[in-house]
């Protein structure tokens, strides 16, 4: 029996929602409050053609990616009682281009407004519920935002889970061995400063350009990367050198199809070798990773982590629900 | 060998609402590198920790997917730019799955029947072989009778797999049935394997067991006696299986003569083995039992018949008055052919030719009758003598595990029929009677699709085949056929083979709608299936399964021929030599030509064939004995002229 059932068992309503992803979920991986960026390539903001044919493909690469899911299990009264999951792997390439688990950590734990939970639920749900992340109850009478709250409250749990399986994962990687994120670099100052550390992001949700230069960016032809900017962005404002790459023609498409900001360590090293990074991620459009819907910026092993993270997660109780879903 | 260790798994059972597992199928995923295939045996299973679940599903793999998660192939065509060249250039390869369907082959318990649990999969192990198979009970049972058929392969591991003897060759079931390409699915030598391990481990309580084996193409089965090449592989496959890698050790060999009397009508005829070679001889008596063999559909009538049945009762070794003041005791053709001239002048002319019947049988019947039964000494002249004895199978004295191989690959496809039908006929008479000093008798006919087609005309041999497949099991009369194309041959012969043997099939063959039950995976297996592998149906089992089996430890024909090459016939002179010594090796050859010398070759002929048919202490001095006379069958009727030529042996004559 699962914690909800011991509560719905104890009165609580039976619940079974999954409110569709937000925007800002979309765009989980913005920085928050990132500063203007400075070039460090170039007086001005270029676009630069990446090699057709890559050099080197790292022989050995790792792949990291997470993945969220929760719903609303049950209700005390208008309080919503969440089960969420979170769950981060890497996988590691072999010489044979298959991908193979190496690291895997993940979080299963109830989200409920403490104090608006019942006196007689609270014991219960403290007791069966193994892990609890309280959430601030003022929302509660307003259920939209109170969600909103609650999706915030999952993308930091999976986002301190992806950085703390970075952190481990770097301290393991190889001699040769690169780490590929899904997502920012910055958010683990250990990661942002491995020499062999790119965060992919597929998000635009902040700019970091403005005027002729991010115009140059959105427009970029496909297999083209702009100069690198240092930014200095997430939680722990470390900086990191970053540029833009597009993979996929945006024409005919719109201005973000295709293009991928990728995240490397803030060192000279790296503008140095920021063409020859960019040929690399350009190499991984192949295998396309259909189905998912952002394939245009997904590069096939991360989606694959994901689907993997899927795969391995704990059937999500909105399922059980036998009634169409509206 | 059993193999005791820790099973490792090699699958997962995997089940959704399209495609749950039943209890008769079931689907399982393994690594991209499996080395399972189409026919690997599996167990699900038997490794829950959970008390009470013991449930254990054995199932042979029907069918194979392997996908990957590509939406569509469009996108792979987008991914490499459209350049098949640059697909090769990704980095990561897709996630891939083996996906494998799988029929149940048994549950235990047995009871109650229900889907197939999902489980982990393991490769099947000799024991879980013998438990999926059903072999267990008649494996391990007091009285075993397990035959070995081959073996089964798979992920490196080969265990034996037995067809049940009481299935195989009787009582409960019987007779096998064998379909393959011409000269790739090696049906003889499947044969010649299953023979040498019948005869190894035909259980002592069932009795005693010979095979009689009709040589109807080139030298297949004539050199079943000389041992042949095999690699290691092949011995180690024999050890395995327990069937002794060496040449049958009892064969004898019959064949007719040729035209001349005197040489054997062969391809083993090379000088050092020609002597183990027995002439097969028939005459007028052994033939007229026979004589619908020789009618075809048009001959069959009631008045024929009833012609025939008169010889046969009222005149052929009795003495006769043909009723025109001639008295005849008729033991050969040609004194049948006298015994016809004399009624047909009798009826033209003592009675004017105004007469046309002949103790109420019309002159039309008897011509044609004598039509049939004459040409046949023409036809198959060698086989049939005219005018002598017959030499024969040992009817009364057949020995256990041996193989009788009676080679006719030379002779007219009448004669065929002619040998086939008594043979057949003789091996079933003396089974019911128990005369046959066996117990049981394979009888091995290639070429069903000849001599047994599902459509064409009711021949006598069709009949034979029918009867032998329907009842020969519980006489111990086994047939083992064989054929290119199983279709095409009569549904109750292969219906009653009770164990089927499938060799490289023909695709068009696999279209047909006898093997709508096989999956797409299976037809292509059997249309791919390598030399010395076949796909096995046999009542204990309830899936088709492969096995493979080792190379014949005998001569194959061809290699025989090159080995022992044929030789040219010899001089009629020295074949009498030749046959004389074989009886008694202290006759001199000089001695042998210096009698024959002067003497007509078919008194010689007849001298021959009574010393083969007596085989006396010295044979010289009864050669000679015989040759100073009239050589005489049985009754010493004075021979007054040589062979009776057919009226018009090749004519469309309707007589």
């Amino acid at each position: 029996m699962t914690w909800w059932h011991a509560l719905i068992d104890a009165g609580a309503v039976p619940g079974s929602y999954v409110p569709p992803p937000s925007p800002a979920a979309l765009a989980r991986d913005e920085a928050e409050g990132t500063a203007p960026p400075d070039l460090v390539e170039d007086a001005e903001l270029q676009a630069h053609a990446v090699p057709s044919r890559p050099g080197v493909i790292p022989p050995a690469v790792s792949f990291l990616n997470g993945m969220a899911r929760w719903s609303v299990v049950a209700y005390d009264g208008v309080a919503q009682i969440v089960n969420a999951y979170v769950a981060a792997a890497v996988c590691r390439r072999d010489e044979r281009g298959v991908l193979h688990a190496t690291h895997e950590r993940s979080r299963a734990f109830a989200i409920a407004p403490m104090e608006r939970v019942s006196p007689a639920l609270r014991p219960l749900l403290e007791h069966a519920a193994p892990d609890i992340e309280p959430v601030d109850s003022e929302l509660v009478g307003e259920p939209a935002r109170y969600l909103e709250q609650v999706e915030s409250t999952v993308r930091r749990a999976r986002a301190h889970l992806e950085r703390e399986l970075a952190e481990a994962c770097i301290d393991r990687l190889g001699a040769d061995e690169w780490l590929v994120l899904d997502g920012l670099l910055s958010r683990s100052p250990a990661v942002a400063r491995h020499p062999r550390a790119l965060g992919v992001i597929k998000s635009h949700g902040a700019q970091f350009l403005e005027g002729r230069g991010l115009e140059r960016a959105l427009t970029l032809p496909a297999g083209y990367r702009t100069s690198v900017f240092a930014v200095r962005g997430g939680h722990t404002r470390t900086e990191v050198y970053s540029w833009y790459l597009r993979l996929w023609p945006w024409e005919g498409n719109d201005l973000l199809y295709g293009l991928l900001r990728v995240e490397a360590r803030a060192d000279r090293e790296t503008v140095t070798r920021a063409s020859a990074l960019s040929g690399w991620l350009w190499a991984e459009r192949a295998p396309l990773a259909t189905p998912a819907t952002r394939w245009d910026r997904l590069l096939y092993p991360l989606h694959h982590v994901e689907e993997y993270l899927k795969a391995r997660a704990p059937r999500s109780p909105a399922v059980r629900s036998r009634l169409p879903v509206a | 060998m059993i193999d005791t260790a820790i099973p490792i798994a090699i699958g997962r059972v995997v089940a959704t609402e399209l495609k749950p597992a039943t209890p008769h199928q079931f689907h399982f995923w393994t690594p991209t590198d499996t080395t399972i295939g189409i026919g690997a045996i599996v167990k699900v299973g038997a490794g829950s920790q959970e008390p009470g679940d013991e449930r254990v599903v054995y199932g042979v793999v029907t069918e194979g997917f392997a996908y990957s998660d590509l939406a569509t192939p469009l996108h792979d065509v987008v991914g490499a730019e459209g350049d098949p060249a640059r697909a090769d250039e990704a980095p990561t390869a897709r996630q891939q799955i083996r996906y494998w369907t799988a029929a149940v082959l048994r549950q235990t318990p047995e009871e109650p029947l229900q889907p197939v649990p999902l489980g982990q999969v393991y490769v099947a192990d000799d024991a879980d072989v013998a438990q999926a198979l059903r072999m267990d009970a008649f494996l391990y049972s007091a009285t075993p009778t397990a035959i070995p058929v081959g073996l089964y392969t798979s992920a490196g591991r080969d265990a034996p797999v037995y067809l049940d003897a009481d299935f195989l060759l009787g009582p409960e079931a019987a007779h096998l049935n064998i379909s393959g390409v011409s000269g790739l699915a090696t049906k003889t030598s499947a044969v010649e394997f299953l023979l040498a391990s019948i005869f190894a481990h035909f259980p002592a309580h069932k009795g005693r067991v010979a095979a009689v084996c009709f040589n109807v193409k080139g030298p297949d089965l004539c050199f079943l006696d000389q041992p042949g090449d095999l690699s290691e592989e092949d011995r180690h496959r024999y050890d395995r299986l327990g069937v002794p890698s060496t040449p049958f050790q009892r064969v004898r060999l019959y064949a007719p003569l040729k035209a001349d009397g005197v040489n054997l009508n062969t391809l083993r005829t090379h000088p050092d083995l020609v002597g183990d070679v027995e002439p097969l001889t028939w005459g007028l008596q052994e033939v007229v039992d026979y004589a619908e063999v020789l009618l075809n559909r048009d001959d069959i009538d009631a008045k024929a018949d009833a012609f025939i049945d008169f010889l046969r009762d009222r005149v052929l070794g009795r003495t006769f008055d043909d009723g025109f003041g001639t008295t005849h005791r008729v033991q050969t053709f040609a004194d049948l052919g006298r015994l016809f001239r004399s009624i047909f002048d009798g009826l033209e002319i003592t009675a004017g030719g105004r007469s046309d019947t002949w103790r109420t049988h019309h002159i039309a019947t008897m011509r044609k009758v004598r039509n049939r039964l004459l040409n046949i000494s023409t036809r198959c002249k060698g086989l049939v003598t005219d005018d002598g004895p017959s030499s024969d199978l040992p009817w009364n004295a057949f020995e256990d595990r041996t193989v009788y191989v009676i080679d006719i690959a030379n002779v007219d496809p009448l004669g065929q029929d002619l040998v086939f039908a008594r043979v057949v006929s003789k091996l079933r008479e003396q089974l019911e009677r128990r005369e046959l000093g066996v117990d049981a008798v394979v009888v091995f006919v290639d070429e069903l699709n000849k001599y047994a087609p599902g459509d064409g005309p009711e021949t006598y041999v069709k009949k034979m085949l029918l009867d032998i497949s329907e009842r020969g099991r519980y006489l111990g009369l086994v047939l083992f056929g064989a054929e290119q194309f199983r279709s095409q041959v009569h549904r109750r012969v292969v219906g009653n083979a009770g164990t089927q043997l499938f060799g490289r099939m023909d695709m068009d063959e696999l279209a047909t709608p006898g093997y709508q039950v096989l999956t797409p995976a299976t037809k292509s297996k059997l249309a791919t299936l390598p030399i010395g592998e076949l796909m096995v149906r046999h009542p204990h089992f309830t899936q088709p399964i492969f096995v493979r089996f080792p190379k014949p430890p005998v001569l194959r024909g061809r290699d025989g021929v090159e080995r022992f090459p044929p030789a040219a016939d010899v001089p009629f002179e020295d074949a009498v030599v030749r046959h004389l010594v074989r009886l008694d090796r202290r006759v001199r050859p000089n001695q042998v030509k210096d009698l024959i010398a002067d003497r007509e070759p078919e008194d010689v002929r007849r001298a021959l064939a009574a010393a083969r048919r007596t085989r006396p202490d010295d044979v010289l001095a009864y050669f000679r004995k015989v040759l100073g006379a009239r050589v005489d069958s049985e009754a010493g009727v004075p021979r007054e002229h040589h062979a009776v030529p057919p009226l018009n042996p090749i004519s469309d004559e309707p007589y």
